[in-house]
C-alpha cells in the first residue's frame, strides 16, 4: 500500500486543478485501472491498516463536486405535480389516455391532471409547480432530469436501485462508494451520514449499506427527530467520565501504548489504533458542535424555518461545512411520498416540509461559496402515474400509483448547469421518451462530477471488479456546466 | 518406519518427535510421498494450479536442520533460506500460551494457566497445552464463529415486506450444530456433506438435519427463488470450493473455467430442493410447559395447514377453469413478469406463476408427437398466416404410427382454426368440456352414494383430464411449502397465508420451552431439466443445463446427477478426496486464522485471478495430509501449532521487513488484532463475568442490561446490524464473507471509551481486585496487570499506575446535578368540571433520560407516559395524562413561556393545559400536527400552589408525542429567577453516582491499551 497516492483534499477551492503531483497521479490511475479495490483499498485495509480508511483521497480526475447532499423523497414524488408539467392531462381529464396505461403495481384509470399550477421561474423560465414557491426562486440553479426511469414499480427494489445500483443483490450504496473513493475531509466526523426523522425508511439500513465494502463506509444513521446528542450518535459522550477525567485516562493510555509500541515499532496498526483514540476524543467535541444548530445565528435559523426538516437540512449544511462527504436526508420513516390517495393534500404538505429548508440551503451554500463544490440531489426512487389510481371497485382514489417508466430528479451545484430541463417524458408524463436517463446513468453522472470515471471505479469482490454502475451507465454530459 | 512416522503426525495427538524430524526431514518426505495411495488420473483445466489434483509434495531440505519441529517448518525455512533470511527466536512462553489460547478459544488464558505453563518445563508442555485447549468447548465457540461468517449466518431473514415473520425459526440450531461438530472434530468431509444433504446422507440422524441451516439461513430476498438460489450457490461454491461460481449467473465466468451452463446445473439442484420445517426431537418430553406449547403449536399449525390446503384447492380449481386463458397467455409471455413483487394480483387476474407452469408443462411436450400438444407445437412453429393450412395438413397426415393426436383434439380442430388465438380458445373449450364431464361423473357418483371414480373411462378423455388434475398438472399448485409456492396465490391470499404461517413460527420462536426446529431442504417433486437463463434473465431461456457438477472439476467423464435433485451427489462431489479445491480451501482457511493471512490470501477465491500461494508445496502437503489423516481439523491445528514456525516470537526483523514487507515468508510471527468477538469476550473474561452457558436462543447484546454471554450467542439481525458490530468489521450477514476487513476507525475507540458496556467491565474488574487485594494500591495495580496482561508491571508502569490512583479524582469534580425541588414529574387527570388536575402521582422510574412507568417502556400499567426535559408522551388513557408540576416556593407572581408542539400527522393529536391549583385552567390547546405558544403573562401564586403542564391523549392513543419546554420566571418586585424545564431536568438525587472511581478508570485504561487488543 502506497500512502502518497492519497492526497489531501482539504483544499476546496473548487477551481484549481487538484494538487496531485504528476507521478503519484499517474501511479494512482494505473492502480485504478486495475480496480481501486484490488490494489488500493484492499492494500490499505489489509497490508497496512495504519491508514484510516476515511483518510481523504484524490479521485481519478478533477471533480467539481467535493461532497454531496441527497434529499431522498422516499415513497416516490409525482413528476407531473412537481417538475414535469403536462398540460395534455388537463385536456384528457377524466378520460382514458390515448394508449393503454402502462402496467404498474396497481390498477389506474383515467388521465388525472395535476391539481397544482405550474409557472416559469428565473431567467431560464424553468417550470415548477406552485407547491415549491421558495425553491422556485432558485430555478436557475436546478438541472431537472425529466426522463429518469427505473426497473420495476415497487418500492423495495427501486430503493435498492437508486441507492445501491442493484435492485436485488446487496451492493454498496452510493454514499459508501463515494466515501470509499474520497475518504472524509474531517476525521472527527463520520464521512457518510444519513438523517431520517422518526425512524427507518423501508428496507431500513439496506439503503445505506456498505455491502462488500468495509463497514467504515456504511452510512451512519441519525434519527434527526432527536435533539439529544447521545441519541444522535452512538457513544458520542461518556456517561462515566468527565472531560477532565477522560483526558487523564487518555494520557495514561498514551504512556502504556508507547511502552508497548517501543519493541514493535514497525507495526503500523499499533500507531493507527493509538491515533484512533485521539480522533475519537476530538470527534466528541466536533460532533456535538456539528449537530447543535442552536449555535447558528438567529437569521440563519430563521432562513431555514421551523420543524424537523429545517433542522436536519441545517445540520446537513453544518456537516458538509465541517467536511462530511455524503449526507443523505430522508423525508421520514416509511414512505411519506407514497401518495396513492389524496395526492393534492399530501403532496402539498410534503412539499411544504421541504420547500423552505431546501431553498435556504441553496442560498446558504451559495453565500458561503460552497454551492459550486457541493452537489445537491433531489428525488425519490421513482415517480407516479399520470393516471388516477383506482380502488378495487373501480372508484378513483384521487392519488397516483408508482411509476418507474418516467420520473424527475433534479441536481444543483457541484458543477451542474442550472436552469435547465433534460430529457422528456411522453405527452402525459408516463414514460421517459426523449433522452432517457437510467439510474446507472444518474450514478455515472454523480461519480463524474466527483471526479470518478464510473467504469474504472471498481472494487474487487468475489472474483469480480464491481462497479456502482454494474455494466452500464452514461454520464449525462448535457447537464454539466 | 519413516513412512509410518510421517502419517503419525496426522493420526497421533501430534507430539512430533523432534529428533527424528531433525535427522531425516528429507527422507521422511520422500517416503511420505511413496506411501500415499495413487491418485486417480483426471483431466481438468491443468493450466491453473488450484484445479490440478493436490500434488504429492515433499518437505524440502534445509540448511538449518535444528530449527524444524515438523515438516511444515521445512517448507517455511527453505523459502526463508532461499531469500537469505532466518526465522525468529522462539516466543516467550507467556506470549506463546496467550497466542495459542486466543487462537483456539478466542479468550485469554487465566494467570494460573499462564503460571502453570511457565512452570512446566517438559518438552511436550506446549503440545499438552494445545491438546487441553482443543478439548475445551470454547474451541467450537471460536471456530464456529469463523464458519458462521462463511455461512452468512443470521437469526433473521432480511427485509420481508410486512408479509412473513422476520425471524427465522430457530436458526440457532444450525449455529449450535456447527459448534458441536467442531468440538466433536466431525471429519471435515462429513461436516460439508451434512450441511449440503443431511436429509439424504443421514436421514435418521435428527440432530444432523440442523446442519442444512448452511443452505437455509441466508437472506429471504422477498421470496424470489432465483436470488435465494444464487445466494446458496454463492455460499456453497465460495465457502467450500473457493470458487466464484455466482459470477457465471449472467455470462460465462470471465477468468475461471465456469460456463454459465455450470451455474444453471447447480441452480437446477437447488431449484429441485424445497424447504421444510422439521422438529429436531422425535418425541418431545412431556413436561407441563411443553404440553402447553404443543397444544398451542398444534392448533396454530392446524389452522395454517387447513387454510393452506383450502387455498391450494380453490386456486387450482380456478386455474383449471381458466385453462383456455392460460393457453392464450402463452402467446404473450412477455406480458407476464417472472417472479417478483411487481404487481398486486387479485382473483380476477391471470397468475404469472400459472402462466409459467403452463409454459414449462407444454414445453416438456415439445419433442416427439405429443397426442395433445403435438398440434399446438406444430402450429407454433409455422408463420402466423399459415396456421389454418398447417392445422388441416397436420390432422390429415396424422394417422401415421408416430403421430396420433388425441381424439378430442382431433375433433376440436375438425375445421381448421384461423390463428393461434383461436387455437388457444379451442384447446380451452376442450379442457372446459372435459372438466364439466368429470364433474358430472363425480356428482353422479356422489348422488348414488357410489365410491368416487379415479378417472374417466375413455382413454382420450382421461388423457385430457389428467392434464388438469395430476399433481404435476399445470393447473395444480405444487404441494410444497408456502416459501416455495406462494407465487401461485393472489396478493391478499399470500399475505393472509404468511400471517398464519407467521403465527406458527412465532410460537416456536417465542415459547421458551419450544421443541427445537430446523429449516431443512428435501428434494422436491421431479422437475424438468434446468435451462440457462440468458444474461441471467429468467424470461430468456437458453439451452438445457442438466443437474451435474462443475465441468472444471468433474472432468470430461462428467455424468448428470441421477438421484432426485442431485443434491447428495453434489455434496459427495464437493466433500471428496479427489476434489482439488475442497481440502486446499479448508487448510488455507485454518492456516489463515493461525497466521493472520492464508497461504493464498483470498480464502474464498482460489481461481485464476487469485495470487499464487506463498508456499504452494506446503499448501498441497497440508491438504493431502488433511485428507489422508481423516479430514480432522483438530489434527491440523495440532500440526500447525506444534511447528517452530508457529512458535516463533513476533520480534521485529528489519532485514526481513525490508525484503518481505508483508511477511509472506513468515520470518517472524505476525501479530494479530483481536476481532470484535475476542475483544468483547475477553473483557468479560478478565473481569470474571463471562457467562459460559452454551447454545440456545440468541441473546440481545447491545442494550443495557448487557448480556455477559459469549458473542457468538448474540442475536445476529441482518436487517439491523448494530453500529458497534459495523464499526468493528463484523461479517456482513447478507452474504458469504471470505474474510473480514480490519479497519481502524475512531468509532471503535468511541465505543471503548464511552460505551456503558466497557465501563461496566472496568467496574467489575476494579471490584474484583478490591475484593482480592484489600487496601493496598500497589497490589491492586499488580493484580490488574496479572488479570489483563498476564504479567507483572514494569517498575515504571507500576509507578504510573500508583500515580494515577493517587491523584485527585478528576471524575469527582462535577457534582451530580440535582433537580430544583420545585419540579415534579408525574401523571394525573384533568377534571373537566373543576378544571383541576386530580389523582396526581409521581412517575416512578427514571431511565437516565426520562421519567416513565418502569424500566420497560411502554410500561404495563402507565403505558407510554413519559417526561423528559423537553418532551414527553401522555399515558394511554385520559387518567394518565403526563403532568410536569411546578410548586411555588413562596408567594410569588410568575410569567410562563414556552411552545407546545405536536409533530405527527397520523392520529388525532393531543390536548395540552396549563393548570394552576389556585385558579384552574390558565390555558388549553388542542394540537394535531401543529404548535402553540403556551404563554401566560402573569399568574399570582401562593406558596405551595402548583402549576401543572399537562398533556393527555385527546381522543385516541396514537402518535401522541409532544415537545414542550416551559419556562417560569418570577416577576418584579422580586429579583428575576428562572426555572427552565430543560435546564433543570434530571433524575432522582439518590441515583447512583455514575462516574468511574479512580481504580475503575484505571482498569478501564488497561482494557483500552494496545497490549490488550493485540496478540503477539
Amino acid at each position: 500500500m502506497n500512502l502518497p497516492l492519497w492526497t489531501d483534499t482539504m483544499n476546496d477551492s473548487g477551481r484549481k486543478p487538484h494538487p496531485v503531483t504528476a507521478p503519484s497521479r499517474r501511479e494512482f490511475l494505473t492502480r485504478c485501472g486495475m480496480g481501486m479495490g484490488a490494489v488500493g483499498l484492499a492494500g490499505l485495509l489489509n497490508a497496512a491498516p495504519s491508514a484510516n480508511p476515511l483518510t481523504p483521497r484524490a479521485p481519478h480526475y478533477f471533480g467539481r463536486a467535493k461532497r454531496v447532499i441527497h434529499f431522498f423523497l422516499n415513497g416516490g414524488p409525482s413528476q407531473v405535480d412537481t417538475f414535469d408539467p403536462k398540460p395534455a392531462l388537463a385536456t384528457y381529464a377524466g378520460k382514458p389516455l390515448p394508449f393503454a396505461n402502462l402496467r404498474t403495481e396497481r390498477k389506474t384509470g383515467a388521465a388525472f391532471p395535476t391539481p397544482f399550477k405550474f409557472a416559469q421561474h428565473g431567467a431560464s423560465g424553468l417550470p415548477i409547480s406552485d407547491i415549491f414557491p421558495k425553491l422556485s426562486a432558485h430555478a436557475d440553479e436546478l438541472a431537472v432530469i425529466r426522463s429518469m426511469h427505473a426497473e420495476v414499480p415497487n418500492h423495495e427494489p427501486s430503493l435498492m436501485l437508486m441507492n445501491c445500483g442493484d435492485s436485488v443483490q446487496s451492493r454498496p450504496s452510493v454514499g459508501s462508494w463515494v466515501t470509499y473513493g474520497l475518504g472524509a475531509e474531517n476525521q472527527n466526523l463520520p464521512g457518510f451520514i444519513v438523517l431520517c426523522p422518526g425512524g427507518f425508511p423501508i428496507r431500513d439500513s439496506d439503503n445505506w449499506t456498505a455491502g462488500f465494502l468495509p463497514g467504515a463506509f456504511q452510512g451512519t444513521m441519525v434519527d434527526s427527530q432527536h435533539t439529544d446528542l447521545d441519541k444522535l450518535i452512538e457513544n458520542i459522550r461518556s456517561r462515566h467520565a468527565t472531560p477532565g477525567g477522560q483526558q487523564r485516562q487518555l494520557e495514561l493510555l498514551r504512556r502504556l501504548n508507547a511502552d508497548h509500541q517501543r519493541a514493535r515499532a514497525t507495526d503500523d496498526r499499533l500507531e493507527a489504533r493509538i491515533q484512533s483514540f485521539e480522533l475519537a476524543y476530538r470527534m466528541q467535541m466536533e460532533a456535538a458542535d456539528a449537530f447543535d444548530i442552536t449555535r447558528e445565528p438567529a437569521h440563519i435559523r430563521a432562513m431555514y424555518g421551523e420543524g424537523v426538516h429545517a433542522r436536519q437540512t441545517l445540520i446537513a449544511r453544518r456537516l458538509v461545512e465541517r467536511g462530511a462527504r455524503f449526507v443523505q436526508l430522508w423525508h421520514g420513516a416509511g414512505q411519506p411520498w407514497d401518495n396513492h390517495d389524496n395526492i393534492e393534500g399530501a403532496h402539498r404538505k410534503l412539499a411544504r416540509d421541504l420547500d423552505q429548508p431546501v431553498a435556504a440551503l441553496l442560498a446558504d451554500l451559495k453565500q458561503r461559496g460552497m454551492l459550486e463544490s457541493t452537489l445537491i440531489i433531489f428525488g425519490g426512487e421513482f415517480g407516479r402515474t399520470p393516471t388516477v389510481e383506482l380502488k378495487n371497485d373501480g372508484q378513483s382514489r384521487l392519488g397516483r400509483d408508482h411509476n418507474h417508466y418516467g420520473f424527475s430528479v433534479w441536481l444543483a451545484g457541484g458543477g451542474v448547469k442550472g436552469g435547465m430541463a433534460y430529457g422528456a417524458t411522453d405527452e402525459f408524463g408516463f414514460k421517459a421518451e426523449e433522452n432517457p436517463v437510467s439510474v446507472h446513468d444518474l450514478h455515472a453522472t454523480i461519480l463524474h462530477l466527483l471526479g470518478f470515471d464510473h467504469e474504472r471505479f471498481t472494487y474487487r469482490y468475489a472474483g469480480r471488479d464491481f462497479r456502482l454502475t454494474d455494466v452500464s451507465g452514461r454520464v449525462v454530459k448535457e447537464i454539466i456546466a | 518406519m519413516t513412512c509410518k512416522m510421517g502419517t503419525s503426525m496426522w493420526q497421533s495427538k501430534g507430539h512430533v518427535v523432534r529428533s527424528a524430524i531433525k535427522a531425516a526431514t528429507a527422507v521422511v518426505c520422500v517416503m511420505l510421498a511413496a506411501c500415499a495411495a495413487p491418485t486417480k488420473e483426471r483431466v481438468v483445466s491443468k493450466s491453473h494450479w488450484a484445479f490440478a489434483p493436490v500434488q504429492e509434495t515433499q518437505p524440502p531440505s534445509v540448511k538449518h536442520t535444528t530449527w524444524p519441529r515438523n515438516p511444515i517448518d521445512a517448507f517455511i525455512l527453505s523459502k526463508l533460506e532461499a531469500n537469505g533470511l532466518k526465522p525468529a527466536a522462539p516466543a516467550e512462553k507467556r506470549a506463546l500460551l496467550r497466542r495459542a489460547t486466543y487462537d483456539l478459544t478466542g479468550l485469554p488464558p487465566t494467570p494460573a494457566e499462564a503460571d502453570a505453563f511457565v512452570a512446566d518445563t517438559a518438552p511436550d508442555a506446549f503440545a499438552k497445552a494445545v491438546d487441553r485447549l482443543l478439548d475445551s468447548p470454547r474451541y467450537g465457540e471460536r471456530w464456529g464463529r469463523y464458519w458462521l461468517d462463511v455461512a452468512r449466518y443470521s437469526d433473521t431473514k432480511g427485509y420481508v415486506y410486512a408479509r412473513e415473520e422476520r425471524f427465522w425459526v430457530h436458526a440457532h440450531t444450525y449455529r449450535d450444530w456447527v459448534i458441536r461438530a467442531l468440538n466433536d472434530d466431525l471429519p471435515y468431509d462429513r461436516f460439508l456433506l451434512l450441511q449440503l444433504a443431511a436429509d439424504q446422507a443421514a436421514p435418521k440422524d435428527l440432530n444432523a438435519q440442523a446442519a442444512m441451516g448452511f443452505l437455509t439461513v441466508g437472506r429471504r430476498f422477498l421470496g424470489v427463488t432465483h436470488d435465494i438460489i444464487d445466494d446458496r450457490i454463492d455460499a456453497v461454491t465460495r465457502g467450500m470450493l473457493g470458487l466464484t461460481v455466482s459470477c457465471a449467473r449472467c455470462h460465462n465466468h470471465k477468468y475461471d473455467p465456469i460456463p454459465t451452463a455450470d451455474y444453471y446445473s447447480l441452480y437446477g439442484v437447488f431449484h429441485n430442493s424445497v424447504e421444510k420445517m422439521i422438529s429436531l426431537e422425535p418425541a418431545p418430553a412431556r413436561t407441563e410447559t411443553h404440553s402447553a406449547f404443543e397444544k398451542e403449536y398444534l392448533a396454530k399449525a392446524k389452522t395454517f395447514a387447513d387454510t393452506f390446503a383450502t387455498r391450494r384447492d380453490e386456486t387450482s380449481a380456478r386455474a383449471r377453469g381458466r385453462a383456455g386463458d392460460y393457453l392464450a397467455a402463452q402467446l404473450n409471455l412477455s406480458g407476464f413478469p417472472e417472479e417478483g413483487f411487481d404487481q398486486i394480483l387479485t382473483d380476477k387476474d391471470l397468475i404469472p406463476a400459472f402462466v409459467r407452469r403452463w409454459r414449462d408443462f407444454i414445453s416438456q411436450r415439445e419433442r416427439g408427437h405429443d397426442p395433445v400438444f403435438g398440434l399446438w407445437h406444430h402450429l407454433r412453429r409455422v408463420p402466423a398466416g399459415e396456421v389454418e393450412r398447417a392445422a388441416a395438413a397436420y390432422l390429415s397426415q396424422s394417422n401415421s404410427a408416430t403421430q396420433k393426436p388425441n381424439l378430442l383434439v382431433r375433433a376440436a380442430f375438425i375445421t381448421p382454426p384461423k390463428d393461434m388465438a383461436e387455437v388457444a380458445a379451442r384447446y380451452g373449450r376442450l379442457f372446459a368440456e372435459v372438466e364439466a364431464q368429470w364433474r358430472d361423473v363425480l356428482d353422479a357418483a356422489r348422488k348414488k352414494g357410489n365410491p368416487l371414480p379415479t378417472g374417466l373411462a375413455s382413454p382420450d378423455v382421461e388423457e385430457i383430464r389428467r392434464i388438469l388434475y395430476t399433481p404435476d398438472s399445470p393447473c395444480v399448485v405444487p404441494d410444497t411449502g408456502i416459501a416455495n409456492n406462494e407465487s401461485f396465490f393472489t396478493t391478499d391470499q399470500i399475505e393472509a397465508l404468511w400471517k398464519l404461517q407467521g403465527e406458527v413460527d412465532r410460537v416456536l420462536i417465542r415459547t421458551p420451552g419450544a421443541t427445537p426446529h430446523a429449516l431443512v431442504l428435501h428434494d422436491g417433486p421431479a422437475e424438468p431439466q434446468p435451462r440457462v437463463f440468458l444474461r441471467g434473465k429468467p424470461a430468456s431461456k437458453g439451452d438445457e443445463a442438466p443437474r451435474q457438477f462443475l465441468s472444471a472439476l468433474a472432468g470430461p467423464q462428467r455424468k448428470p446427477f441421477s438421484q432426485g435433485s442431485g443434491r447428495l451427489e453434489l455434496a459427495h462431489a464437493i466433500a471428496s478426496a479427489d476434489n482439488p479445491l475442497t481440502a486446499r480451501v479448508a487448510v488455507n482457511r485454518i492456516w489463515r486464522h493461525h497466521f493472520g493471512a492464508g497461504l493464498v490470501r483470498t480464502p474464498s477465491d482460489l481461481g485464476t485471478r487469485a495470487e499464487p500461494p506463498s508456499h504452494p508445496e506446503l499448501l498441497d502437503w497440508l491438504a493431502r495430509g488433511f485428507v489422508t489423516g481423516g479430514w480432522s481439523q483438530k489434527k491440523l491445528h495440532r500440526l500447525i501449532m506444534n511447528s517452530a514456525a508457529y512458535q516463533q516470537s513476533g520480534t521485529e526483523n528489519p532485514a526481513a521487513l525490508a525484503m518481505d514487507p508483508e511477511n509472506r515468508l513468515l520470518a517472524t510471527f505476525p501479530r494479530q488484532r483481536m476481532d470484535y468477538e475476542a475483544l468483547r469476550d475477553s473483557m468479560l473474561f478478565v473481569a470474571g463475568e463471562l457467562d459460559e452457558q452454551r447454545g440456545g436462543r440468541p441473546v440481545g447484546m447491545h442494550t443495557a442490561p448487557f448480556s455477559t454471554r459469549r458473542s457468538i450467542y448474540g442475536l445476529v439481525d441482518r436487517q439491523f446490524v448494530p453500529g458497534v458490530l459495523r464499526v468493528f468489521d463484523f461479517a456482513n450477514p447478507d452474504m458469504h464473507c471470505p474474510q473480514r476487513s480490519a479497519t481502524t476507525v475512531p468509532q471503535q475507540s468511541l465505543f471503548l471509551l464511552n460505551s456503558p458496556f466497557v465501563a461496566a467491565r472496568a467496574r467489575a474488574l476494579a471490584a474484583r481486585v478490591e475484593r482480592d487485594s484489600p487496601g493496598n494500591v500497589e497490589s491492586r495495580v499488580r493484580a490488574l496487570y496479572s488479570a489483563i496482561y498476564l504479567r507483572e508491571p514494569t517498575a515504571q508502569q507500576l509507578a504510573a499506575g500508583m500515580e494515577f490512583l493517587a491523584a485527585p479524582d478528576s471524575n469527582l469534580q462535577p457534582v451530580a446535578k440535582t433537580v430544583p425541588p420545585e419540579w415534579q414529574y408525574g401523571y394525573g387527570e384533568v377534571n373537566a368540571t373543576t378544571g383541576r388536575v386530580t389523582g396526581f402521582k409521581a412517575l416512578p422510574y427514571f431511565s437516565g433520560e426520562a421519567w416513565q412507568g418502569s424500566a420497560v417502556y411502554p410500561d404495563d400499567k402507565l403505558g407510554w407516559a413519559k417526561l423528559t426535559g423537553t418532551s414527553g408522551h401522555p399515558g394511554n388513557i385520559l387518567a394518565h395524562a403526563a403532568v410536569r408540576r411546578w410548586v411555588a416556593p413562596a408567594d410569588v407572581a410568575v410569567s410562563i413561556t414556552g411552545t407546545v408542539k405536536h409533530e405527527a400527522q397520523p392520529g388525532d393529536g393531543i390536548r395540552a393545559f396549563i393548570i394552576s391549583s389556585g385558579q384552574g385552567v390558565l390555558g388549553q390547546w388542542k394540537l394535531h400536527h401543529t404548535q402553540a405558544e403556551a404563554a401566560v403573562a402573569k399568574v399570582e401564586l401562593r406558596k405551595g400552589d402548583t402549576l401543572d403542564f399537562v398533556v393527555d391523549i385527546g381522543g385516541t392513543l396514537s402518535h401522541d408525542d409532544f415537545q414542550w419546554t416551559p419556562s417560569i420566571q418570577t416577576l418584579a418586585p422580586l429579583a428575576a429567577q428562572i426555572w427552565n424545564a430543560r435546564a433543570d431536568f434530571g433524575g432522582p438525587p439518590t441515583a447512583t453516582q455514575p462516574w468511574l472511581r479512580p481504580l475503575e478508570a484505571y482498569a478501564h485504561v488497561l482494557l483500552l491499551a494496545n497490549e490488550f487488543a493485540f496478540v503477539d
